[in-house]
């Protein structure tokens, strides 16, 4: 510590404000603030000081919350539904994209990446256009296949399946890189040798790049589900979490006591309600990432 | 043998016929949205050939003048630069200094800034974030939505701090003896060599901010002459001419999507190379 002169130090310091700042007012600070109030019954500042109501916001949570609980439900069949399709697709993409020196290969990877450079939310207006029951698009081709009634996709029943869908457009291109990195890690001499003995392509996969892979494929699944169960951006532009609750997600539960969902809908803002929902939302999170982490450390010992 | 072969083909089909598959699914919305965007509105919702029949440039006039977005345009292209310029100062000289140099609380740091990795309580810490500003008459500022789009970095302090541990330490001493001070180092000997990690992290920066929705929504929700492209076209959703509005729709998508396109073409083995250099998030 000692050899630093006093302008060194005042470098050090000088150069680490700009960022620490960002970091506790952006990271910090809000974290704290959900924190306090959810001890307290606060509606903004126009329906008065906040009362301390102790721990009632977690009893309503739980027991007394049924749209917290559709919420929940939703995330996971959200997230299963996007990770167990976009995980396989993407997989096999890579797959069938790793090969040097063919011509078009980068073109097909390029083109298979580019929905990830798009904005979800521009893009989830686009497919409120395709997806609409009359006049959009995909009915129309599919009517035109011979289909009788129009889907309402973004009705009830099938809105979740719309959004799990579109979940899948936007992640396919980015867990397909990760997948081609880690296909490229995979050293070239094992596949010789299992040339030399004569394995078919299926055994090529399962018994050497599957394993070889497993650490990646750890990697990629755990980021997938992170990231799927915080995925709010096109569902709130597409359905607004609905209808009735359809789509809704523990992350924009939470944030429609804060903040409209749309211009047009009403929020009775709760923020110490709302800040409990966030806080138990963001544990949901971790507690499936350590559940994950616990699991695939097991499945490791089994074999 | 022949026919051996043959039929050895035929996983081969299938596996490039779903690739196709997948390939057209991935153009399509894009494609639409780019060629709708010429088409009038009936061709779109009452149904048409795939390409407009007359070009209808007049979309983008529309969206331009009378939905105002050119103004938007300028804001994102402002609001974009300094988002990323502001995150390419912060996170490099942060991530050189927890690299290179030691200071009182520095282990603390590094964990703190570790676990807030994991802690996402999401959207709703920007109520508490615009609470704070408002008491500083900072809310509706540019500056404030630039420098809580910038964000605190975590990854990318984080993609500098490694990528600078693997510059020979070397290079810092011969500076250091020359009479360099630690800010010169930085300034003239880490910056210049770690250029690659920088460029990865404006383009994603660049991307990030540009397509940014709920962030700008919530920041510019009082001041809607600061909002961007994209904030902007998803509004039109709410509109009250919504309905009769598909072409203006489609053009204002086009004109957010355009931009990032072609950066895209010119910078995609970035894109997908800095994506595996260093997990930045998706």
């Amino acid at each position: 510590m000692n050899r630093y002169s006093k302008s060194e130090k005042a470098q050090i310091f000088a150069m680490l404000t700009p960022n620490l700042i960002l970091f506790i007012l952006l990271s910090v600070y809000p974290v704290l603030w959900c924190f306090r109030y959810i001890f307290f019954q606060y509606g903004g500042l126009a329906s008065g000081e906040p009362i301390f109501i102790g721990l009632d916001n977690f009893r309503r949570l739980f027991t007394n919350d049924p749209v917290f609980f559709k919420a929940l439900k939703n995330t996971f069949v959200y997230a299963a539904g996007k990770v167990g399709l976009v995980i396989p697709l993407s997989f096999f993409s890579a797959m069938m994209l790793n090969r040097k020196n063919v011509k078009g290969i980068g073109f097909l990877r390029a083109t298979l990446f580019m929905p990830t450079i798009m904005s979800a939310a521009v893009m989830g207006l686009v497919f409120y256009l395709l997806f609409n029951v009359y006049n959009g698009e995909i009915n129309k081709i599919l009517m035109s296949l011979g289909m009788k009634l129009p889907v309402n996709w973004l009705g009830k029943d099938k809105a979740m399946l719309t959004v799990i869908l579109i979940g899948i457009w936007g992640g396919l291109g980015n867990y397909m890189i990760y997948f081609l990195a880690g296909l490229q890690g995979i050293p070239q001499e094992l596949y010789e040798s299992a040339d030399l003995d004569g394995v078919n392509s299926l055994q090529r996969t399962w018994y050497i790049t599957l394993p070889m892979l497993g650490p990646v494929l750890k990697m990629i699944l755990m980021l997938a589900i992170v990231i799927a169960f915080q995925d709010i951006t096109s569902i709130m532009v597409l359905t607004e979490g609905g209808p009735v609750n359809a789509t809704m997600t523990i992350f924009l539960y939470a944030y429609q006591f804060f903040f409209p969902i749309s211009p047009g809908s009403i929020v009775t803002t709760q923020f110490g309600y709302g800040a409990a929902v966030s806080l138990v939302s963001s544990l949901v999170v971790g507690a499936v990432t350590v559940i994950y982490l616990i699991l695939s450390k097991k499945l490791d010992n089994l074999e | 043998m022949q026919t051996k072969k043959m039929f050895s083909r035929i996983p081969d089909v299938i596996s490039w016929g779903i690739i196709l598959i997948l390939l057209v699914l991935t153009v399509y919305p894009v494609f639409y949205a780019l060629l709708g965007s010429l088409k009038t509105n009936a061709e779109l919702t009452l149904g048409g050939s795939i390409l407009p029949k007359v070009p209808q440039w007049s979309n983008y006039k529309k969206a331009f003048i009378d939905a105002n977005f050119f103004r938007y345009a300028i804001n994102s292209v402002v609001i974009s630069f300094f988002t990323m310029l502001i995150s390419v100062i912060t996170s490099s000289l942060t991530g050189y200094v927890l690299a290179r140099h030691d200071f009182f609380g520095k282990k603390f740091m590094i964990s703190l800034y570790g676990a807030m990795m994991f802690i996402s309580i999401g959207s709703v810490a920007l109520y508490p974030i615009k609470l704070f500003l408002q008491r500083f008459g900072l809310d509706n500022t540019l500056l404030a939505l630039v420098l809580v789009l910038t964000g605190s970095q975590i990854t990318n302090v984080f993609l500098v701090m490694g990528f600078v541990k693997g510059v020979p330490k070397e290079l810092d001493e011969a500076a250091k003896l020359d009479g360099c001070s630690i800010f010169a180092i930085y300034y003239r000997i880490i910056l210049p060599l770690i250029r690659p990690i920088l460029g990865v992290i404006a383009l994603f920066t660049f991307r990030n901010t540009w397509n940014d929705y709920i962030t700008t929504l919530i920041m510019t929700m009082s001041n809607k002459s600061l909002t961007t492209l994209t904030v902007a076209v998803v509004q039109l959703k709410y509109s009250v001419f919504a309905a009769a509005e598909w072409h203006i729709m489609l053009a204002g998508a086009s004109l957010a999507i355009i931009p990032v396109l072609i950066l895209y073409i010119f910078t995609n083995k970035q894109f997908i190379s800095g994506l595996t250099a260093g997990a930045v998030k998706g």
